[in-house]
């Protein structure tokens, strides 16, 4: 007997018990929507949430001097900045890549004073692409150029300085000598994020000035903020850059940068997986009861086939073939099943604001978008459906195994 | 038909004995008999005789607890699950007593399949079906699945499967007791005519005295024995 012909015997055997064969393919369809829908889910809303911590720090690869990770201060620069962007351009997957000082600063108005983070930025390299913080200015307006005068501050900030549009502020900071050197900045923006630990505790200066104030040569930075289109070949990138230079610079990812949202996207992720991984369990536990009880019930008919000449080999490949059209065509009903909530989640989102509440979430300083879109990566969607094919014929062995093993003279006496 | 002296089917001193719980249940007690090619032989006794076990054993189904039994020149005792199951789709031919027909397939389908286990081509596959069909009475029907046959329509595909690959031998168990005492007299000419026309080899077992009637050789087994061996014209 052809394999053809055991396939359409096996195709025509999946219809028999119609109402058993169409529970168990919406058991799968359902879990393949979850399963979609949840990595879908993650895929996305992580990787908004990278690229917006990317924006919002140091880009998704920073390179930055070696020693400055564990020890940052402003004494550890990176020099010849231009010259390692021109590195950085020829590694793949690189979109844009802009020098900043990033440090400590301690803000100071007439009547009060705050520790603070503050980024030096180029204005003209800058877009929202870069910095996040940008969508955010609440009032006021980004700096001419990188030795304007002006100053940017967090709403709460600003607040708790007392600092209104157009007030003078002295940010004071240690130079590369140690000496304290301070400027003095007119309000010219004021950025409000939403995050209470980014409104509260970062400001924004030109980078020209603070070079000034640092005595910083003009292609001196403390990091170059690198970023690419897929925040996935942020390790590719920068294993690249570091084998390209050579020591004189580190080029640290995103997550070696924030390991606490690094930690914290990893947590959620596994999480997930796990749910992913107790639906696929209940799920192929009913596949197997399907094709478990279809097998029992026509061992009968096994012997039958057995008195004919079917061989332990063709009994068992028949219940295979009855498997792998099960798993075929419970993903053929699953992307029917799936598509219609898929495209409304992933044009409409799901809505969080009444979980999150008003104060809105952040991660590590990364605001979380409370309105999260479904979107999943093709490979994941890829994934998935292999998974419903290996884990409805590893539920088929079993079963098949029993087929082939049938005695036809006890199987025979079965009514 | 006449019979060649080479026999087709031999059981030297056959001995089967079940175990049911701690007990030794003996079904067949030493059983001797030679079945020759172009044979029509039905095996009759009461019920518990041995009449199905010998049938089982002879078709390889069922493995004697000790002595010789041979079909088609090849002694079934050691060959293996895999040599046995080739052994039943080239040289064994059944018809059970509820016709047992594979329902997702039509009757041309299952038919044909012993054909399509051994890889005979699909026109030689059809030319042979087609015409044993018709042998049968089933012309018009050949796509019909089982529940859209009757009973006797069903034993007569199956007849049509039992033959489809030219066996050695066909064994019958009960083929008669599922259906009306036409339709027994029908299938009954059926076998007889492919057993006259073609030459094939029959061997019932049976409770019905329409086929002991007409068996040209009857085994009567008691207590798993041979009671009688009757040959008739």
């Amino acid at each position: 007997m052809t394999g053809t012909s055991i396939a359409s015997m096996a195709w025509r055997n999946l219809w028999r018990n119609r109402r058993r064969t169409i529970i168990t393919l919406s058991s799968i369809a359902f879990g393949v929507l979850l399963a979609v829908l949840f990595t879908g889910l993650g895929d996305r809303s992580w990787r908004d949430t990278i690229d917006l911590a990317a924006r919002m720090g140091g880009g998704h690869v920073t390179i930055q001097h070696p020693g400055y990770q564990d020890a940052p201060s402003l004494k550890r620069s990176i020099t010849d900045v231009g010259g390692l962007e021109r590195v950085v351009r020829q590694a793949g997957d690189v979109t844009h890549a802009v020098p900043r000082i990033v440090g400590q600063t301690m803000l100071a108005t007439a009547g009060k004073s705050y520790g603070t983070v503050f980024v030096a930025i180029d204005p003209a390299l800058e877009s929202t692409r870069t910095l996040a913080m940008l969508e955010a200015l609440d009032d006021g307006s980004m700096f001419a150029g990188p030795d304007d005068e002006g100053i940017i501050l967090g709403s709460k900030l600003a607040e708790n300085l007392g600092a209104g549009m157009g007030r003078k502020v002295v940010y004071t900071m240690t130079d590369r000598q140690g000496e304290i050197v301070s400027g003095l900045a007119r309000v010219s923006g004021i950025v409000h994020t939403g995050a209470a630990s980014v409104d509260s505790a970062l400001c924004f200066l030109p980078i020209g000035t603070v070079r000034s104030v640092l005595g910083y040569a003009p292609d001196e930075a403390t990091q170059l903020a690198v970023f690419v289109e897929d925040h996935r070949n942020s390790e590719a990138v920068a294993t690249q850059l570091n084998a390209e230079l050579g020591g004189r610079a580190a080029a640290l990812t995103w997550r070696q940068v924030q390991p606490e949202l690094a930690g914290f996207i990893s947590m959620k992720v596994g999480g997930t997986l796990v749910f992913e991984i107790i639906i696929g369990i209940l799920v192929a536990a009913g596949i197997f009861n399907t094709l478990f009880m279809s097998v029992m019930e026509r061992m009968r008919e096994f012997g039958i086939l057995t008195a004919i000449g079917f061989g332990p080999g063709r009994l068992f490949g028949l219940v295979m073939w009855e498997s792998l059209f099960m798993a075929l065509t419970g993903i053929a009903t699953s992307v029917v099943v799936t598509i219609g909530p898929y495209l409304h989640f992933y044009l409409n989102g799901i809505d969080f604001s009444a979980m999150v509440g008003e104060g809105g979430s952040d991660v590590a300083g990364v605001v979380i978008d409370p309105i999260m879109h479904v979107q999943i990566y093709p490979e994941n969607a890829l994934f998935i459906a292999g998974a419903v094919v290996l884990a409805t014929m590893l539920a088929g062995l079993y079963p098949a195994w029993r087929a082939g093993r049938v005695e036809p003279v006890e199987a025979i006496k079965l009514v | 038909m006449s019979t060649s002296t080479t026999p087709i089917v031999s059981l030297g001193d056959v001995k089967k004995t079940y175990r049911q719980g701690k007990l030794d249940v003996p079904a067949l007690r030493g059983l001797t008999f030679d079945v020759h090619p172009g044979e029509f032989l039905a095996i009759c006794g009461p019920s518990g005789s041995g009449k199905t076990t010998t049938l089982n054993i002879i078709g390889a189904l069922d493995v004697a607890t000790s002595g010789s039994v041979t079909v088609d020149g090849r002694e079934l005792a050691g060959m293996s699950r895999s040599a046995l199951s080739r052994l039943r789709r080239d040289r064994i031919g059944f018809v059970f007593q509820a016709y047992n027909l594979v329902p997702v397939l039509s009757a041309y389908e299952n038919a044909e399949m012993v054909l399509a286990l051994k890889g005979v081509k699909a026109s030689t596959r059809k030319e042979r079906v087609m015409k044993l069909l018709a042998d049968v009475g089933l012309t018009g029907m050949e796509h019909r699945r089982p529940d859209q046959l009757s009973g006797g329509q069903q034993q007569r595909v199956a007849i049509a499967r039992a033959i489809a690959s030219d066996p050695a031998v066909v064994l019958a168990d009960e083929p008669t007791a599922n259906v009306d005492s036409e339709t027994a007299d029908r299938l009954l000419g059926i076998m007889e005519a492919l057993n006259r026309d073609r030459g094939v080899t029959f061997i019932f077992s049976t409770h019905d005295p329409r086929v002991m009637e007409r068996a040209r050789r009857l085994i009567r087994l008691v207590d798993g024995r041979v009671s009688t061996d009757e040959r008739r014209g």
